[in-house]
């Protein structure tokens, strides 16, 4: 039994609930909207909003520099705490949230392995609706690493070299173009179909009944022996807002450990809307 | 109480029983089999107008007795509004509240349901990309709720309570064999939670082992509120596939047509769930060609005007224009 090339990143709730108050360590819900954490959190945990929070509220973007410290000041998290994030949805926006702050340079970002679905289901397991006592911080990120993103133009570029993975997250069905999105979304795009020469890989194909991720020789088996994702090939990772390809881009990126794999964010619903983009169905 | 005279203390006396069984009327026009009739449970005529009324007061029962509901506290459930709606109306006919966790994909007509019957509401967005063994938003939150602020709230959890099962056993199974005679050979029913199906088929199959029950489910995609498709399964704890014969998977479109159907040719008020289990029904009878078939009829169609509208669009009424000179 192989491990994972990053073990370091996943934290079991076992290990959160023993590590529960310790000192640089800093606990953050990550949920689409917070009515979840209002419910209930873990003791300790802030409560980060992916609609209102982590996204640029003026134009269409991950929040920039600034805002990512502010964020973290307010929170009460210093570059060197351990940051573990955990959150709903099987810890897509945790896993979005986690590319986040890898991006800009938190050197001890983790992620409980399966979220918040997975606390909450453990009888041994406390949530509370208390909000911790927070004393803010002056944090200051780096320059975000611009190699873990990739933007429209090289998609475009990768697309017609057809050198990389394309990995495609999303659900049958909008890999077809049978739908667009889930049914009830508002983000959509104007076509339905995918990225010539993508995989569809959908993102619960990593993920175990409990919501954890599969084990390494499952995934190796999944990803790179079934659907033959090549590990010497650099890998994109999109779905349709980014958040579920953020945890595909999890797995491929630090539980199989390949070199160069990319979200790409802007995902089905910026690609999908562009005039003259090649599409297959 | 008297169940002749229909004379009752309080609305809880008229909670149906062996001796006070939900009617069972007979499919005319719709089902051209003469050699298998069906009939038609009608569980809408339970005093809160669906057959979650069973379930929803055995679970308080249950927590009244086991004294859950001391000191101000109140219940907290997801519900796609039927139980819901018999659970607060219930409830707060005992000086209990409700918090309901509503998926958003709940027609209107039961979210202000639940509000009239006197629930507090809470609204969970759909599930984004469902996963299996994830469990619904709804599910999750009220969970969250009876975790996080357990002195406020208590879970009766239709999904995993025995109680849900148990109440079917003992009234609904032998009503319907009361009812029928014992020459019930079919069992046609949908799945939810799935307290109805394993209840009522554990009795029927004590009774007569070759019953055959049928799941009659909607196709993927669907949006036939309370039903969930099998794949959809794996958050009810109380889904037994060993009694169950066969699971028929039906185009939900026909839910709605069929709905209207019976309203229209067999004078029967059913909602769409009860129009899916009809359409499943006739297949089985069309292929068997003998039997005696009961459907369990879940509710009427007064909470569905807009999703019937949505899926018939000439059931929008004109209304007059009004012309300003």
């Amino acid at each position: 039994m192989t491990e994972y090339s990053h073990p370091e990143i996943l934290v079991e709730t076992d290990w959160v609930k023993q590590n529960l108050g310790k000192p640089g360590i800093k606990l953050v819900e990550v949920d689409v909207d917070t009515k979840a954490y209002d419910a209930g959190h873990i003791p300790g945990a802030v409560g980060f909003n992916w609609q209102s929070q982590l996204q640029d509220q003026v134009r269409r973007d991950i929040i920039s520099k600034q805002e990512f410290e502010k964020l973290l000041s307010d929170a009460g998290v210093s570059p060197s705490d351990s940051v573990i994030l955990y959150g709903d949805n099987n810890n897509w926006f945790a896993s979005y949230a986690f590319w986040l702050f890898k991006m800009y340079g938190h050197k001890d970002v983790r992620l409980m392995n399966g979220g918040r679905v997975k606390w909450l289901n453990e009888a041994d397991k406390e949530l509370t609706t208390e909000r911790p006592k927070i004393a803010p911080t002056q944090y200051r990120a780096g320059e975000p690493d611009t190699s873990l993103r990739v933007l429209l133009p090289e998609v475009l570029k990768v697309q017609a070299e057809k050198r990389h993975n394309l990995v495609d997250v999303r659900s049958p069905d909008e890999f077809t173009g049978k739908v667009i999105a889930p049914p009830g979304m508002t983000e959509t795009a104007q076509r339905g179909g995918h990225i010539p020469g993508a995989k569809s890989i959908p993102w619960s194909t990593a993920a175990n009944a409990d919501g954890t991720f599969k084990s390494a020789d499952e995934l190796r088996k999944i990803y790179l022996e079934d659907k033959g994702v090549d590990p010497k090939k650099d890998t994109i990772a999109y779905c349709r807002i980014g958040e579920r390809s953020s945890h595909t881009w999890v797995v491929l990126k630090y539980l199989l450990g390949l070199t160069n794999v990319k979200n790409y964010d802007g995902s089905w619903t910026e690609y999908g809307s562009v005039v003259g983009a090649p599409i297959e169905k | 109480m008297d169940n002749k005279a229909r004379v009752y203390e309080n609305i809880f006396e008229m909670m149906p029983s062996e001796e006070n069984p939900t009617p069972l009327v007979r499919i005319n026009r719709l089902n051209s089999q003469a050699g298998f009739p069906l009939y038609a449970k009608l569980e809408w005529m339970n005093p809160f107008g669906s057959v979650k009324d069973r379930a929803a007061w055995a679970l308080l029962r249950d927590l009244e007795e086991r004294g859950e509901l001391r000191n101000g506290r109140g219940l907290v459930e997801p519900t796609s509004g039927n139980t819901g709606i018999s659970l607060a109306a219930m409830a707060r006919a005992h000086g209990y509240r409700l918090l309901a966790i509503v998926p958003n994909k709940v027609p209107h007509e039961k979210k202000v349901m639940l509000k009239i019957a006197g629930a507090d509401l809470e609204i969970v967005s759909d599930e984004l990309c469902p996963a299996p063994g994830l469990g619904d938003g709804s599910i999750n939150l009220a969970k969250t709720h009876a975790k996080a602020s357990a002195h406020r709230y208590v879970m009766p959890n239709q999904y995993e309570n025995e109680k849900n099962v148990e109440v079917h056993f003992k009234t609904t199974g032998p009503e319907i064999w009361t009812q029928t005679q014992g020459r019930i050979t079919h069992l046609f029913t949908s799945l939810g939670t799935c307290g109805t199906v394993t209840g009522v088929g554990r009795f029927l199959r004590e009774k007569n082992p070759k019953i055959k029950i049928i799941a009659v489910q909607p196709t993927e995609g669907h949006d036939v509120p309370g039903l969930r498709n099998v794949r959809q399964l794996e958050v009810s704890k109380l889904f037994d596939p060993s009694l169950i014969d066969d699971i028929l998977e039906v185009d939900f479109n026909l839910a709605y047509t069929r709905a209207l159907e019976l309203c229209q040719n067999e004078g029967l008020f059913a909602g769409p769930s009860s129009g899916l289990i009809l359409e499943g029904a006739l297949q089985v009878a069309a292929r068997d060609r003998s039997g005696f078939g009961v459907m369990i009829f879940p509710d009427n169609i007064f909470k569905y005007t807009s999703n019937m509208v949505k899926h018939i669009p000439e059931l929008q009424p004109q209304d007059a224009k009004v012309i300003i000179p």
